[in-house]
């Protein structure tokens, strides 16, 4: 898994790439538990995520409780079938703010 | 006399009433009438042999003359009968009906006789005849004769009742034996052990015999011999026949060991003693528990239906004519076997009395009908499937005209064996991988790649990714505690519609408890795994691992396939 992080109109997009699973999830938890500590809104792009496991969407669920806590947003966009088939499996798909694109997600928080 | 006469009356009418016995009744009523008119003696004939002849029942006097026959319009007795008028005859050697022939054999001389026939409700029953008066003159006054037409009236009336009371009799003793009868016939089925005994029958009579049967038992080797046949004709014949068939089955399945050749050999049986224009349709096979397979043979019989796995119905036609007709060589062109597996699905067979059974709207069930009663309780045990077909037919307020049997013969192995070395599916894959969250990947790979070999939809190799995915990280993150200390296999394997998983680690045995599917209040990532795996996969379970420690998960997916998925 490869990540990439964009600053658009004073949100933080993270761009995931490849698969997150048990190896590659904590790396992806740790960089979106660091956007937030900038207590800047977050927008993940799943776009490109082959695979997610249920440890990836842990550091999902972290997240989403990490932006609570400090009064940010967390919103997913473009996600990704697999990634959506897990979300749905996981009956999470109604809990995440989703969005069909990154700019979707963007005009909704500003 | 009219008081006598009136005493007389009571009295037979006594007698007659505590007696239901013909004979001692007309025995008892003549004996009293003759005693009372004053008679040397007396005779009562009752008509026999489609009324055609009067027999002597019973006689009082110096001799006897019972079983004397007499046919009707011969003799005085003759035409009292036929004419149906009674008669005095004064002096019976001036009168030209007279038969000389008993005088003759008897010695008696008659000389006299009252006649007079005996009638209830127009039925003529036969007659009363007395001769020889004893009184000065000897001869029989009109009064004589009046009194005997009162008393053959009241003795006609009493026969009558012991008549229908013999029938009664007789009836309810047939009724019983007919009760017995049915319960030796059903005595022949056999039971089904248990709910998840291969093998399941059931018979409907239509009346209290069948002519139909089914009959299955285990030979030592652990195989099941079955067998239904269908008796033609319904009645008590057909019955016989069908204890007869029944019991050969039973009896030479024992050592014969092939379907044909049992058939061919109670064949020869049925037409050594061949019951003129009876004949037998019949289906026997033997069913291997351990692989599934059937040998089978039909004789002549409706062709048995294999309900596959996939939904389909085969039909298995017969390739002999019907037992009892004519000589039949087992094999070649005579009585052969077919030999399948059963691969998951189950064998019906079943007599004509289902596909000809009535609906409650008056139609035939048909094939049709009794496939679509299956396909819908597939799921049920074999036993329920067919109870739903009879109680279809039988619960329609309609007389059924035949007998309704069934038997079900199922595959006997589990969706898939449990044992270590599952030879029945073919292993598609086998995977060892260190138990480290970077091999993860190429487990999935090796997945997937399974899931193209065996042409599963992409929708469901992407949750079978899923979920074995989760169990490999489980078992990297618990039973290995994360460090990487171990390997773990992963097994795969496909048949038809069914990809199997078997997953194995080395660690310590997990916590059966701990990992039971519990949607998690707090989400966690733990949790989540087991629950994936549990929804995605249609069996989740751990087996037995006999010898060192270890876990060996088995997960199981019934895919749909692209070939059949696009049809």
């Amino acid at each position: 898994m490869k990540h990439e992080i964009v600053e658009k109109q004073g949100a933080s997009i993270v761009v995931f790439n490849g698969e997150i699973d048990l190896e590659s999830s904590p790396a992806a938890r740790k960089t979106l538990l660091k956007c937030f500590e900038n207590n800047r809104n977050v927008i993940v792009d799943l776009s490109a995520v082959t695979y997610i496991d249920s440890s990836g969407v842990a550091s999902l669920v972290e997240a989403l409780q990490a932006a609570k806590k400090n009064g940010s947003l967390l919103s997913l966009a473009a996600v990704s079938e697999p990634t959506r088939r897990v979300l749905e499996l996981a009956r999470l798909d109604k809990v995440f703010s989703i969005y069909s694109s990154v700019d979707d997600a963007l005009e909704n928080k500003s | 006399m009219a008081s006598g006469h009136l005493e007389l009356l009571s009295k037979m009418s006594g007698h007659l009433a505590v007696t239901l016995n013909l004979e001692e009744t007309i025995q008892k009523a003549l004996d009293l009438i003759v005693k009372f008119v004053k008679s040397e003696g007396g005779a009562l004939f009752l008509l026999e042999e489609k009324f055609a002849t009067l027999v002597c029942k019973a006689s009082a006097g110096p001799v006897d003359i019972r079983g004397i026959r007499v046919k009707i319009g011969e003799g005085i007795v003759g035409q009292c009968v036929t004419e149906n008028t009674s008669r005095i005859v004064r002096d019976v050697q001036q009168d030209p009906n007279f038969d000389h022939s008993i005088d003759e054999s008897t010695g008696f001389q008659t000389r006299s006789i009252l006649c007079t026939p005996m009638v209830v409700n127009g039925q003529k029953l036969g007659a009363i005849e007395l001769v020889n008066k004893h009184t000065d003159d000897g001869l029989f006054s009109d009064t004589d004769l009046l009194m005997l037409q009162t008393l053959a009236s009241a003795a006609a009336l009493a026969i009558n009742n012991a008549h229908m009371a013999e029938e009664l009799v007789e009836q309810e003793r047939f009724s019983r034996e007919l009760e017995l009868a049915t319960e030796m016939q059903r005595s022949l089925l056999p039971v089904t052990p248990t709910e998840i005994y291969p093998v399941a029958g059931i018979n409907l009579p239509a009346n209290e015999m069948s002519g139909d049967f089914y009959d299955f038992f285990e030979l030592e080797d652990g195989r099941i011999y079955f067998s239904l046949g269908d008796v033609s004709g319904k009645g008590m014949d057909a019955a016989l026949l069908m204890s007869k068939t029944a019991s050969l089955f039973r009896c030479l399945g024992k050592t014969i060991h092939e379907p044909n050749v049992l058939l061919a050999t109670i064949n020869r049986e049925l037409c050594e003693t061949a019951i003129h224009g009876m004949f037998v349709t019949m289906v026997c096979g033997l069913l291997d528990q351990e692989t599934g397979n059937v040998e089978l043979a039909n004789a002549g019989h409706e062709p048995p239906l294999i309900h596959s796995r996939d939904g389909t119905f085969t039909a298995l036609p017969a390739s002999a004519p019907p037992l009892g007709i004519m000589s039949l060589q087992a094999g070649g062109n005579g009585i052969r076997e077919e030999t399948f597996n059963l691969d998951g699905g189950t064998l019906y067979i079943f007599t004509d009395g289902v596909t000809e059974g009535c609906l409650e709207d008056g139609s035939r069930l048909e094939q049709t009908g009794f496939q679509d009663i299956i396909r819908e309780r597939s799921d049920l045990p074999i036993a329920a499937r067919l109870n739903a077909v009879v109680s279809i037919l039988s619960d329609t307020g309609r007389k059924r005209h035949d007998d309704i049997t069934l038997l079900a013969v199922k595959d006997p192995r589990p969706v898939l064996r449990h044992d270590a070395d599952n030879d029945w599916a073919e292993m598609v894959a086998r995977f060892t991988f260190p138990a480290r969250a970077d091999a993860l990947q190429s487990v999935r790979e090796v997945v997937n790649d399974a899931c193209e070999t065996c042409g599963c939809i992409p929708e469901d190799a992407t949750d079978i990714i899923i979920a074995v995915g989760e169990a490999c990280q489980n078992v990297v993150r618990h039973a290995y505690k994360g460090l990487s200390e171990g390997d773990a296999t992963l097994e795969i394997y496909c048949k038809d519609g069914i990809l199997e998983f078997r997953l194995r680690d080395s660690a310590h045995p997990v916590d059966q408890e701990k990992i039971k599917p519990k949607w998690p209040k707090e989400l966690g990532p733990g949790g989540l795994g087991i629950c994936l795996i549990h929804d995605i996969m249609d069996e989740v379970e751990y087996l037995p691992i006999p010898e060192d420690k270890g876990n060996l998960l088995r997960m199981v997916k019934y895919i749909k396939r692209k070939d059949s998925y696009e049809t």
